[in-house]
Parts: C-alpha cells; sequence; structure tokens
C-alpha cells in the first residue's frame, strides 16, 4: 500500500479505498463473466437435450379387429330339405304300395296328414335354429360393442397418460434446468452485486478527500 | 511475423521474477523514486482552476455566453476526484491480471510494463526513467500516461474508453479462464461417473471410476480385459472401455462447455495460447518455470477478433482433445479389473495360450 501511495499520491484514506474499490472491480468482473459463461453453457445445455418422447404415442386403434363372429350365421336347411325330400320319398312308396294292395281312400288321407305333419316338424326346427341364431347374433353384438367401448378407453386412457408424461417429464427438465440455471445466476448475479456496492462504498469514502481539498482552495479564493 | 508481445511480457515476467535487479550495483546504490504522484499532481491546479470559473460566473466575466464554459468546467471539475478515483481503481484491476499465473504473454506487453510501475516493482521507478501521469481533460474525460524504457511509445489510456470497455464486459487485459478447475467440473458432469463418485465440491472424489455400462463385455457378461505385460514373462488384466460410447456421451456437455467459454471470444484465444493449442496440462504447466504457450501457433487478439467459423471449431475440437487426453485418459488407462480373482498377476506365456484357445473355441475352429 506505501507503494501504490506513492504512485497514486493523495491521503492514506483515498489510497486504501482506491485497493478496495480496485478489489471490488475485480470480484465484480470475475462474477459478471463467470454468469455469462454459465448462462451461454445452459443454453447449449438445454438446446443439445433430446426430445422427451410420448411412449405411448404408437397406439394404434384395433376397432376394427374387434367383429361380432355370430352376426352371419346361417341356418342350416340341407337336413331340414332332405327330411322333407325323404318324407316325400317315403309318401310316394306309400301311396305306390297302398294302390297295388287297393288300400282305401282313408288310408290315403291318414298318409297326407303325417307327411304334412313331418313338414310342420321340419318348419319347426328351422325356426328353432333362426331364433337360436338371433340370440347368438345378440350375444355377440353385446360383446363386440363392449370390446369396442374396452379399446376406444384404452386409447383415451394411453392418450391422457402421454400427454401426462410428456408434460411431467418436460416440467420434471424444465423445472431442474431453471432452477440450477436460476442459482447460478443469483449467485453469480449477488457476487456482482456485492462487489458494485464495495465499489461504490470505496469511491464514496475517497471522493470527499478531493472535493473538500478543491473545495476549501476554491473557498479561500472566494 | 515477430511476436513482439509474448517475447517482452515472458522477458518482464522473468524479470519480476528473477532477483537480477539485486545484483545490480547501480540499483542497489541508488534511490528508488516512485512517487508518481498522479493524483497531487493531476489536481495541483484543480482548486486554483475551480475557483477562477467560480469567481468568473459571480462577477459576470465569463468569456463564453451564458457562462456556458465556466459552467461546465466548473460540473466538470466537480465530477472529476470521483472520475479519478473509480479510473485508477479499474485500471488496477485491470492491469492485476498481467500477474496471474495463466496470464497470455500475447497480451499486449505495454499493460504488463504499467503494472510494473502501479506496483513499484524494481526496476520501474522514475530513477529508472519511467514516468506516469494523470490528466484532466478538457472535455471533462482524464487520461493516464506511461512513458519509460519498457513501453517503447507511451502507453496512453482514456478512462471513458476504459469505462466503455468495462461495461460492454469485455476487457484491457484478458484474463485467461481457468481451464483446470472448468475441466474438473466437467468431468462431473458428463454422466460417465455414479452419482456417489461426486464430491460436495462438484469435483469427482479421489477414488472415482467411470461406471461399469462403459467398460467393453463379453457376450458371456464377462469384463473383456486387455492384457499388459508388466516384465519378466508376467501380465495383468486392465479394463477396456467403450471409448465411442464415452465420447458420445460426453459429447454434448464439452459441446456446451465450449458453448459458454464462447461467450467471450478473447477468453477463447487466452485458452487456445496457454493451454489448448499445445495441449499442454495444468499439472505440466505447473512444473514449468513458464507456462508453455501456443508461441508460433498463437492466436493474436489484435488481428484474430472476432473469431472466424474455422478458428471456432479448431478450438472445439482441441478442446474436446484436450478434455479426452489430459483429464478423461486417466480414468480410462491401466485401471485394473473389479473382479478380484481377475486382479491377479499371471503368467503371460500361458494367458496368450488360453485367450487363442477361447477365441478358437468361441468361433467354433478347433
Amino acid at each position: 500500500m506505501v507503494g501504490l501511495g506513492a504512485v497514486i499520491g493523495g491521503a492514506g484514506s483515498i489510497i486504501s479505498s482506491v485497493i478496495a474499490g480496485s478489489a471490488a472491480r475485480e470480484e465484480q468482473r470475475r462474477a459478471a463473466r463467470e454468469k455469462k459463461r454459465l448462462e451461454k453453457k445452459m443454453a447449449q445445455l438445454e438446446a443439445d437435450r433430446q426430445d422427451v418422447i410420448n411412449p405411448y404415442a404408437g397406439i394404434q386403434d384395433l376397432s376394427s379387429m374387434i367383429t361380432n363372429p355370430f352376426a352371419n350365421l346361417s341356418v342350416a336347411t340341407g337336413a331340414a330339405e332332405m327330411k322333407i325330400e325323404e318324407a316325400d320319398i317315403s309318401l310316394a312308396n306309400t301311396l305306390d304300395t297302398m294302390r297295388a294292395t287297393g288300400a282305401s281312400a282313408g288310408g290315403a288321407t291318414a298318409l297326407a296328414q303325417a307327411a304334412l305333419r313331418s313338414k310342420k316338424d321340419v318348419a319347426n326346427s328351422i325356426e328353432l335354429q333362426e331364433k337360436s341364431n338371433e340370440d347368438k347374433r345378440a350375444r355377440g353384438e353385446e360383446k363386440q360393442q363392449a370390446a369396442l367401448t374396452a379399446e376406444q378407453q384404452r386409447l383415451q386412457n394411453a392418450d391422457v397418460q402421454g400427454r401426462g408424461f410428456v408434460y411431467g417429464e418436460t416440467e420434471k427438465r424444465e423445472m431442474g434446468q431453471l432452477d440450477r440455471t436460476a442459482g447460478l445466476i443469483e449467485m453469480a448475479t449477488g457476487v456482482e452485486a456485492q462487489a458494485k456496492a464495495d465499489a461504490l462504498s470505496a469511491k464514496l469514502g475517497a471522493v470527499g478527500g478531493i472535493t473538500d481539498t478543491i473545495g476549501g482552495i476554491a473557498g479561500m479564493i472566494g | 511475423m515477430e511476436n513482439k508481445n509474448l517475447f517482452q511480457n515472458i522477458a518482464l515476467k522473468q524479470f519480476n521474477q528473477s532477483d537480477v535487479i539485486a545484483y545490480n550495483k547501480s540499483f542497489v546504490s541508488d534511490v528508488s523514486d516512485y512517487n508518481f504522484q498522479l493524483l497531487d499532481n493531476a489536481y495541483r491546479n484543480a482548486g486554483r482552476t475551480y475557483a477562477k470559473l467560480k469567481i468568473a460566473i459571480e462577477t459576470n466575466s465569463c468569456t463564453s455566453e451564458g457562462c456556458a464554459l465556466e459552467l461546465s468546467g466548473i460540473k466538470n471539475l466537480e465530477e472529476a476526484p470521483q472520475a479519478s478515483l473509480s479510473f485508477i481503481a479499474s485500471l488496477i484491476s485491470e492491469l492485476s491480471t498481467t500477474e496471474e499465473q495463466n496470464f497470455d504473454p500475447n497480451n499486449n506487453y505495454q499493460y504488463t510494463a504499467a503494472n510494473s510501475l502501479m506496483t513499484t516493482k524494481p526496476g520501474f521507478s522514475k530513477t529508472d526513467g519511467y514516468s506516469a501521469y494523470l490528466d484532466l481533460l478538457p472535455d471533462g474525460s482524464q487520461q493516464i500516461s506511461f512513458m519509460g524504457p519498457a513501453f517503447g511509445s507511451p502507453l496512453v489510456i482514456n478512462n471513458t474508453a476504459l469505462n466503455t470497455l468495462l461495461e460492454s464486459g469485455t476487457s484491457l487485459v484478458v484474463s485467461t479462464p481457468d481451464i483446470n478447475k472448468n475441466m474438473l467440473s466437467l468431468m462431473a458432469e458428463v454422466g460417465l461417473f455414479l452419482q456417489e463418485m461426486i464430491g460436495e465440491n462438484g469435483e469427482l472424489k479421489a477414488n472415482a471410476k467411470i461406471s461399469e455400462e462403459f467398460i467393453m463385455m463379453n457376450p458371456d457378461g464377462s469384463f473383456d480385459y486387455e492384457i499388459v505385460d508388466i516384465g519378466n514373462g508376467k501380465g495383468r488384466n486392465v479394463l477396456k472401455y467403450d471409448l465411442k460410447k464415452i465420447e458420445q456421451k460426453a459429447k454434448p456437455f464439452i459441446n456446451a462447455e465450449v458453448a459458454g467459454l464462447m461467450s467471450s471470444e478473447q477468453d477463447v484465444i487466452a485458452a487456445w495460447n496457454v493451454y489448448i493449442s499445445k495441449s499442454t496440462s495444468a499439472e505440466e504447466d505447473a512444473q514449468m518455470a513458464q507456462n508453455a504457450n501456443a508461441g508460433n501457433t498463437s492466436w493474436l487478439y489484435e488481428l484474430d477478433l472476432p473469431l472466424q467459423e474455422d478458428k471456432k471449431v479448431l478450438f472445439e475440437t482441441k478442446y474436446k482433445e484436450y478434455f479426452m487426453n489430459n483429464y478423461l485418459n486417466e480414468f480410462t488407462k491401466n485401471q485394473p479389473p473389479t473382479v478380484k480373482e481377475d486382479a491377479a498377476v499371471f503368467d503371460l506365456a500361458e494367458a496368450k495360450k488360453a485367450k487363442a484357445q477361447k477365441f478358437l473355441d468361441d468361433n467354433d475352429l478347433n
């Protein structure tokens, strides 16, 4: 300090203040430089980050694969037709036999009625089959609707979960980085502000000495 | 082209650090006068001038219309002391950079000489032919002039120019970034080490090791070792690292570090000149009397600012190499196995034979 005093001149308080001011400026400069460096570094880190992916983005709507296997059930009429044919053949054979044996007309009527009953049975059987098919189709329809609803719910859930995931991850990252950046900047800004205050305080302490001198001389002459 | 700054700065540093002046009989026997008295000389007539201006205004004897010049002169004088102190404090702060251990000798050598004068280094006194003046200029600004043998032409610095530089975030003398500190922090940031390997100071602990995910493995999950010949027919295993994977992992963090440095291009030049160009480590520099410097590959502040794109790319490439060679290398070379049985010393010939046989077995070549 003695050496610097000789170089600068002025009172001891001025020299002390200049030294304090110089140290404060150096600290201020370093803090400002560090802040600038960290901000640039953080910006680059943020720019280089991978995008947050939505793991549910690939979910596909599988509704088109859901069908009602009972929608188009056919009625098995082949057997019924065969049964009718058999009844007809049996009726024809019986009539031939009756003609050959000279059977009465009453017998022929009874035979025709039996044939009719047989055909009615066949019609009943087809009706029952159709009813059963209709029931199955309805149950299939019900299950298909339930499956379709479940699939749409699955898609909606995936969408919501995906959006939630992306939001959460982005938020987590950004908050982390913001916190870190804010912390660093706050620290550097604090140092910078303190250094500025120190420099100002050093300056104010010293200025009095010189201004007093100027003012004093002016006062004497004035 | 001769790099005058480099030569003069190193010469001045060596002069200041050596005791050679103590053996100069003329110096020892003479008075060393450092009474440059910058403020005393600058303000010697200030009071008188101030009084004259005041009287002129009060007695209506101004030379300018409406006493404009006189009022301006008074204002300048009233503000001058504060400006002087601020100027000197800033200048001392700037010049002190020349004394930093990693100071780049490509800075203007006149600042090193000026610092030597301001800090009263032996050989820079009035007696040695040096002088320094603070002048209050009519336009209200101030300037300090340094003269003497080491300066060549006078060094003149104006306070408004210095303020402008400092306020814009640049500096008169470039302080070289602490690459060692930055790289030690970077080591902990690159994601190659587990969190428990990082200390509270944000740097790696002494026992830090790279995570296993970056170690080469055999298909059966065992470590793939490199065999090192330790002499006398003996060998031992060392871990093999997936350097490509390591590089990929570290790259974005290194890029970010470089981007941070690029926020001040003069810092980049200083780092290049002092560390990166010659790839010397901070440890190697510590072992030298004078830090290795770029020498004829130096980038010059006067010529190379603003930095061209090719230089930025070159800096980034060399910075990465520097990090890999001087910092990461010690964690990937000669690392003993973590499996105790694999760490034993063995017969080299037998091990080589066994390894060859394993290769034949693995590839069905028997």
